[in-house]
């Protein structure tokens, strides 16, 4: 990897963080799970959401809000805008795979979760850059602040820019 | 529940899940193979579920999965974890080639791969159910090959991420001089876990 490990800023399963400039935002082993970017280019800052499921219907479970996309979109959204910053703001969405063969029971959750993230950033006029989405791997992901790149690795495809 | 809280006659209960477990597969394996191999469990553990990544190598490792869902009187995911070189090493021996023969896993290696693994999971699946005198079958098996954390993802989020503790059964496949390590976790949700523990306590 390129960057040094001390600019690793981790986002665990179910979580979000901001970072700015030299800082990267990393997120290990998605699966079904969506991994949400923001960048504001103008501040060199951002953000990365690893989101679980579409919304709080999906469970009975009490929690953390911030593993669903209904919420965690929003509310990374919310603060990556202090300053009128939410109209520079540009997003780009990976994960969402169906990891298992020969079970329809998983299938549909990655497609949903990549659904009510585009319906959530649609709803914050928050335009979407790129998208590595679907499939059936698993993906790591890494938000540089410099540029707003995206790095994707898995063992299928190897290295991904978005 | 938390771990540290189970009782002298759960832990036993548990072991003994093990073993019968093991036994049974060990026989189930033989028959199919038409030789004897024999499964150790070197450990069996609850352990919170943030914890299981670390116990097999963490989440960017490459593991093959093979996952049931537990169906009838408690609900719950039973999943199968090898890291690759283990599985290629499990094809091995149930092929009974050298070690290191097996570089990949195509159709056959990882239909076997998978039939292996449904056999260890019914087996510990009718322990469980033995034990605690419930009714319990697992659904058909799929199979993922990926990295950890991604499978781990996906299985606890079918399941509502109710999930907090998982039932480690760490399981040895041994055949004369080669043995090979992998991972058993069965996922219950924590009012299943509570009747089940329940259950054992009183046993």
């Amino acid at each position: 990897m390129s960057m040094a490990d001390e600019d690793a800023v981790f986002v665990g399963t179910g979580e979000f963080a901001v970072a700015t400039h030299p800082k990267v935002l990393v997120t290990p082993a998605l699966g079904s799970c969506i991994g949400v970017t923001l960048y504001d280019p103008f501040r060199h800052m951002g953000g990365l959401a690893h989101v679980m499921l579409p919304s709080p219907a999906d469970t009975v479970t009490t929690g953390s809000l911030c593993r669903f996309a209904s919420h965690a979109v929003p509310a990374l959204a919310e603060r990556l805008s202090e300053g009128g910053a939410r109209h520079r703001l540009v997003a780009k969405l990976t994960g969402g795979a169906s990891m298992f063969k020969g079970d329809t029971h998983f299938a549909g959750i990655g497609d949903r979760n990549a659904e009510e993230v585009r319906r959530q950033l649609a709803l914050l006029r928050i335009p979407v850059l790129a998208e590595d989405t679907g499939g059936s791997h698993a993906r790591t992901v890494e938000l540089h602040l410099d540029t707003g790149l995206v790095l994707v690795r898995s063992y299928l495809y190897g290295m991904k820019e978005l | 529940m938390d771990p540290n809280q189970l009782s002298a006659l759960q832990i036993d209960a548990l072991r003994e899940v093990g073993s019968i477990g093991a036994g049974h597969a060990a026989t189930a394996l033989s028959q199919m193979l038409g030789k004897s191999v024999a499964i150790d469990v070197p450990r069996i553990a609850l352990i919170p579920v943030t914890e299981v990544p670390g116990v097999l190598g963490g989440p960017e490792r490459l593991v093959g999965a093979i996952h049931s869902r537990l169906l009838g009187d408690i609900e719950g995911s039973i999943v199968f974890i090898a890291a690759r070189d283990d599985l290629l090493a499990l094809v091995d021996m149930l092929r009974s080639r050298e070690p290191g023969s097996t570089k990949s896993l195509h159709g056959d290696e990882e239909a076997l791969a998978i039939h292996a693994a449904s056999i260890l999971i019914a087996a510990y699946v009718a322990a469980i159910a033995r034990m605690a005198d419930i009714s319990l079958l697992p659904s058909p098996s799929s199979f993922a090959f990926d990295m950890l954390g991604a499978i781990l993802e996906v299985v606890t989020a079918e399941i509502g991420m109710k999930v907090d503790s998982a039932l480690l059964i760490l399981t040895r496949f041994i055949e004369e001089d080669r043995s090979i390590d992998a991972g058993l976790f069965y996922l219950p949700d924590p009012d299943s876990l509570d009747v089940l523990l329940g259950r054992l306590g009183i046993i």
